[in-house]
Order: C-alpha cells, then structure tokens, then sequence
C-alpha cells in the first residue's frame, strides 16, 4: 500500500500559457494551457505534425518551454534543480513511439531499467519484472536482445519498462502502434488496471479515434498549435477509426 | 535472467585506439618521471661527494706546500689536510692523459687535499686568511662553483623532465576528454533513456568514470611496463659498457623508481576518471 502523497491532490501535469518554437518562424505549440486531474486517463489526438510528441516531450521533462509553465504534481518544473527533475521523473513511466530500448540489454534488463536507476535491489523486483513480462507475453522472450524481437514486442517490453515502478503518471506515444487488436485491447487493459487500481494519471497520444472512442476517456485535441478538450464520444467515427495525415 | 549486463556496452574499436594512445603517453611520461629523477639523483650523488672537500693550489715549492698543509690542517672545523705527492697528482690527470701520460719534467701544481668536519661552515674562508697571513700564495676551492653548476644542470634537466610529465599528463587528460566525449554522443540514446528514467547526473558520469578509469589504470600499466622494460634496458646497454656511457640517463631502478612505475597507473586512472567526470557532467548540464 502506497503512502498518501499530497501532491497526487493537485493536477497530475499542468501546462500554463505554454509556447515552444525551434526558430522565430517556427511556432510548434501556441500559448497552450490544460491539465490533467489526478487519476484520469486521457488521449491526446491530432494529425501528424500537430505538435503531440512534442506536447507529451514537455510533459515527460525532455523539452523546456520557449515559454510559460509546466507544473507536474503541483511543482513549478522551470523552478526544480537538476536532482529535483531527477526525483520528478522517476514517477513518470514513458512509452517512446520509437521504444527507445537499450539494445545490447535483454527484455528482462529493459524492463527493469528503471528499478536498477532508481538502486532497487534485484532479488527485490526480480518476481515482479518476471511477472509483467508474462503478462504482456513475453514470458519465453525475457532473454532476448531488442535486435530479435518483433516491433511488437519491442513496445510491450518498452510499456513493460513504463510501468514497472508503478508510476504516478504514464505518458505513452502510440502505445498500441505496432501491435494487433487483441494485444493493443491487452494493454490498454493493463493501463486502465493502473489508472483504477493505483490512480495512475494516463496521458496518451494516439491516431487510433476508435481505441479513444471505447475508452470513454477526456481527450485532447492538438491542433495548429492549439489544444481543445473534447469528450471521446465526440471523436469522429469515420475513416475506420483513425486520424491521419 | 538477471540485471548484470552493464548499463553502458562493452569497449569498441575506439576505445582500444584511446587504450594505445593513453599506453603511449603513460610509457613517455613514466620515462620522463625516471629521468628527471635520475638527473636529481645524480645531482646529489655528485654534489655530496664533493661537498665538504677542499682543494688549496699551492704557487712555490715543495717547502711551501709543506707548510701550506700544516697551516691548514690548523684551521678550526677542518678535520682531515693533507699535501698530494706528485704520484697522485699525475691519477688525477690520468682520465685525460692516460696512464703514464704525463711527462715527467711537466710541472705540476702542488695540491693540498682536505676535508672539512661535518656541518662546519666558513672553512675555505678561514684556509684562505690563515693561507694569507702566512704569506703563502695559493688558492683555495671549496668546490662551491663545481656544485652550483651541476646543481644549475641537474635541476634544468629535471625541471624539462618534469615539464614534459606535465605535458604529456596534460595531453592524456585532454585526449581521455575528447573520447569520453565521443563516447557520450555515440550513447547519446543510452544516455537520454537513462536521464528520462530518473537517472541522476551522478548515476550516469559514474558509468563513464568506471569505464574510463579501467582504462586509465589499464593503459598506464602498460605504459609503466613498458617503462620499466626501457629503463632495464637502458640499465642494460651501460653495464655491457662497462658504465663508461655518461649520456645516458643514470637509471638505477630503484625504489624511487619503482614508486614512479607503481603510480604511473593509478594516476592515469584517478586522471582518466576526473576527465571522464567532468566531460559528461557538462555535456549533461546541457540537457533538460
């Protein structure tokens, strides 16, 4: 059982007014202001280039604002010193779009990165690695090296590494990309296990309209530079469910 | 399955270049390191065997040096006087003349050797008043010019020795940096994934530091073999000459020596560690 953290109280992730620009004419996110309550799962939607990565970047402390603020658990981040950003991000689990694995570890290392980051014992999370990697199948793959497993699999074990440390926030990059419908609903099941069982806040960035339409989840849309808040009913239901361009 | 595998991969072609280079630059400056201290070595032992020592160039006749050595041999703090007979005189010239070189109507000054007691100073002043009030031309030498000399020349080898330590650690310091950079950006991707995990800067240069620090160790006992394996050589080469070889640097391999080989690899570690530390924790300060 976890203990009370008061910070869990105050929105998850909060962005005030925040711009971000590579360049004088290349605004890529636009006085963008939302946040996320504590427990809640959302999507975040938008076509190719709209700025999502880059939203979910800022979000996951990879990026700082050209301007404005970005709050996580009630912190000012731009405030934070460096071992501050460090503390911050250990209850954050990231799923890459690109997965991100390490490839001369194994499944199993990968999976437990974050544990052996954070100076865990092995003997002490050894069963729990094992376990979540059965159950996300790949239980007779633990050994494997990334450069043998499937695109699949690569994203399971690097969903597998987000959530390993029970995060209080997961932000994931089309977590269900490269699997099949019934591995996609697999993990979207374990993501709202996470989200009822230890109110972990989900943040998902998605092009799958009909995977946001079951979830009944809040959704953002980014657009040009812009975030608007929808209900997931209202996601279009044409073009077979998804958004691309 | 297990976590042992280590968080950065094993050593790459690069690294086994970085290994030659540093190797390269501990056997020069653990070579260095040895001369300088053989040039101070040799200071001493030259400077030692002479200090102390007297020697009065006595201008007359036989008679005259006799007295000469008498009145020396008076002077308070001096322990030990006495006249050399042409005999010696002549083993004195023999490293120039040879044996049985120098003719025997050739005049030679008449010398009178002596000794100064321990820790007695003022000697050669007092020889030369006493010398002086006896009415005795002569001149006295205390060897005080001979020694600052060699001092001047020994510790002017020594300190070009020293430099070129200095240098050649400097410039080792200065390649491990630029390859720990190297290393940094060909891991850019570890280095990101571990900093997004919650990875502190410490963790992270930690891993480099270890790494970098074997290396260091590694290749400065190589290079210190390698030193030692000249030295001996060198050592070598001057016994087969019968010791007659005076350019060479006196190596003797000594206890001091050994303490320079012994640290040759643990500063090229401590070193190769410090360049490795401050190289990422400044590539990472540019990070979020």
């Amino acid at each position: 059982m976890r203990e009370r953290d008061d910070s869990l109280d105050e929105p998850a992730v909060r962005f005030d007014r925040i711009s971000l620009s590579y360049g004088p004419e290349t605004d890529v996110l636009s006085d963008v202001s939302m946040s996320l309550a504590p427990g809640s799962m959302t999507f975040l939607t938008g076509p190719s280039g709209a700025g999502k990565s880059t939203l979910l970047k800022l979000a996951y402390l990879a990026l700082r604002p050209t301007a404005g603020r970005v709050s996580l658990f009630g912190v000012d981040t731009g405030r934070l010193k460096r071992p501050g950003l460090a503390n911050l991000r250990r209850r954050i689990g990231v799923v890459f779009q690109e997965f991100r694995l390490l490839d001369h570890l194994t499944a199993y290392e990968n999976a437990a990165l974050p544990l052996r980051v954070a100076g865990d014992h092995e003997r002490r999370y050894r069963d729990d690695v094992v376990e979540l990697l059965r159950w996300v199948g790949l239980g007779d793959r633990m050994d494997a090296k990334p450069a043998t497993l499937s695109g699949g699999e690569k994203q399971r074990v690097a969903i597998a590494r987000a959530v390993v440390v029970k995060p209080d926030l997961i932000i994931a990059d089309e977590p269900t990309g490269s699997v099949d419908d019934d591995m996609g609903d697999r993990l979207m099941r374990l993501f709202r296990e996470l989200n009822k069982r230890l109110n972990t806040t989900l943040l998902i960035a998605t092009h799958d309209l009909a995977m946001v339409r079951k979830s009944n989840a809040d959704v953002l849309r980014l657009a040009d530079g812009m975030v608007v808040r929808q209900p997931a009913m209202a996601m279009p239901e044409a073009g077979a469910g998804s958004e691309t361009q | 399955m297990s976590s042992s595998s280590p968080l950065l991969p094993k050593q790459d072609a690069r690294e086994a270049a970085l290994f030659f280079v540093v190797s390269a630059l501990c056997f020069l400056a653990a070579l260095a390191g040895l001369c300088a201290r053989s040039a101070y070595a040799a200071a001493d032992k030259w400077t030692d065997r002479v200090t102390g020592e007297i020697t009065v160039r006595v201008r007359g006749d036989d008679a005259a040096a006799a007295r000469a050595a008498m009145i020396v041999s008076s002077v308070p703090g001096m322990q030990e006087a006495h006249a050399l007979s042409r005999e010696q005189a002549e083993d004195l010239l023999k490293p120039w003349l040879g044996a049985g070189g120098v003719p025997a109507d050739l005049p030679l000054p008449h010398l009178i050797a002596a000794e100064a007691a321990p820790g007695a100073s003022g000697v050669a002043d007092s020889v030369a008043k006493a010398l002086k009030a006896a009415d005795i031309d002569a001149t006295v030498d205390d060897h005080v010019v001979f020694s600052a000399d060699v001092a001047r020349a020994t510790d002017s080898a020594g300190l070009v020795a020293l430099a070129a330590v200095a240098l050649l650690g400097a410039t080792a310091i200065a390649v491990i940096a630029f390859a720990t950079h190297s290393a940094l950006l060909a891991r850019r991707d570890i280095v990101e994934v571990l900093h997004l995990t919650g990875a502190r800067d410490g963790f992270i240069s930690s891993l480099f530091e270890r790494r970098f620090m074997m290396l260091g160790v590694e290749a400065g006992t190589s290079g210190a073999l390698l030193a030692f394996a000249a030295a001996a050589f060198i050592l070598f080469v001057v016994k087969q000459s019968d010791q007659k070889i005076w350019l060479l640097p006196q190596l003797s391999l000594s206890l001091a020596d050994g303490l320079i080989l012994g640290l040759t690899p643990l500063v090229a570690g401590i070193a190769a560690m410090l360049a490795a530390r401050v190289t990422v924790l400044r590539s990472l300060s540019e990070m979020l």
